[in-house]
């Protein structure tokens, strides 16, 4: 009997293997950076450079003095203060099917957020967070800061 | 196994009691055409929803409802957020290209913009650009969704003769689902007739 448990999380665990390598598409890029930003990748941090594409699941940080600005394919523009950290867990933006999801989670530092078409033709798509709250959006233009 | 299981589940737990603390602010801003949209912040404890520009609340923890509202002056959201405003990318800069009926063949004034487009592409140095065909409603939908992909490819086409790195462009098509101009089926519409190119 336990090696049926075990048996179902090693399939689990292959099938999300499977679709977190397949089919990633670009979901945007790095427009400004000043100081010292990078992005966590796949477990690897690479250096935040204006003209780097983004992914889903990326997660970017800004180091002292620092700042970041990056749009989505969307048009939705993001960007970052000082020592922040902010990841997308979420993006899908395929007007044509109608299949629409930006979730995104800030864990720390400041934020401009400029919501783009998933915010137009979904926002109960959008979804951001942080350690201690959800927000919803209509429309829409937000700052949100969140202590470390 | 089973305790490097047990582990693997402790790890979010722990994660989730060091976010406790970390109080949270937001503010709702005019959009950048002026317009007011809302934002709605939830907790387990409680929402509120601003529609108020420049209006804020703070969460002070998981186990805390959203504050009441509290209007900010321009200087204090300077002083918080001045630096990561300042960091706001431009927004993509769009052009609607038309075609002749039926064709893939751009009007005479649309193709005049392409060396514009390549302009902004090159200023911006753009890595994502996208073009996006369109179709009116003449012609059942499947030809419709074929010419609305083929006009699409055809101004990427074009772009790409001209240097553009096919790299840059991320082409898709939408048929005759996303007019500009609503119309009936089957009616032929020059403003529906198109391709977006948004470059960002």
């Amino acid at each position: 009997m336990r090696y049926v448990p075990l048996f179902l999380i090693t399939l689990t665990l292959t099938f999300v293997a499977d679709i977190s390598t397949a089919g990633e598409s670009v979901i945007g890029s790095v427009k400004t950076v000043k100081g010292d930003a990078s992005i966590v990748r796949d477990g690897k941090t690479i250096p935040a450079n204006a003209g780097e594409k983004i992914y889903a699941h990326d997660k970017f940080l800004t180091g002292n003095a620092s700042s970041l600005g990056v749009t989505f394919r969307d048009n939705t523009l993001v960007s970052l203060g000082s020592g922040s950290e902010f990841v997308v867990n979420e993006f899908l933006f395929n007007p044509a099917e109608s299949e629409f999801s930006f979730i995104s989670k800030m864990f720390k530092g400041t934020i401009s957020y400029i919501s783009g078409k998933i915010g137009k033709l979904s926002p109960e798509s959008v979804k951001f967070q942080t350690p201690v709250a959800t927000i919803g959006i209509r429309g829409t233009r937000f700052l949100a800061k969140v202590e470390g | 196994m089973l305790k490097g299981i047990k582990y693997a589940l402790l790890i979010p737990l722990a994660m989730l009691s060091f976010a406790c603390s970390q109080k949270s602010t937001f503010v709702l801003l005019p959009d950048l055409d002026g317009a007011v949209g809302e934002i709605t912040v939830t907790t387990e404890k409680g929402s509120t929803t601003i529609s108020e520009p420049m209006r804020s609340t703070t969460v002070t923890g998981p186990n805390s409802a959203p504050s009441d509202q509290v209007a900010l002056k321009e200087e204090e959201i300077q002083a918080t957020f001045g630096e990561a405003m300042a960091a706001q990318p431009e927004p993509g800069v769009v052009f609607i290209l038309y075609f002749k009926p039926g064709s893939k063949e751009l009007v005479d004034s649309s193709a005049a913009l392409i060396n514009d487009i390549i302009r902004i592409i090159a200023d911006r140095k753009s890595v994502d650009t996208s073009v996006v065909g369109h179709a009116d409603t003449a012609g059942n939908e499947e030809y419709n969704k074929r010419l609305s992909t083929k006009r699409a490819e055809a101004v990427a086409g074009i772009l790409s003769s001209k240097g553009v790195d096919t790299d840059i462009l991320k082409i898709t098509s939408h048929g005759e689902n996303d007019p500009l101009i609503q119309t009936g089926d089957n009616v032929s519409n020059r403003k529906n007739r198109r391709v977006e190119v948004t470059v960002r």
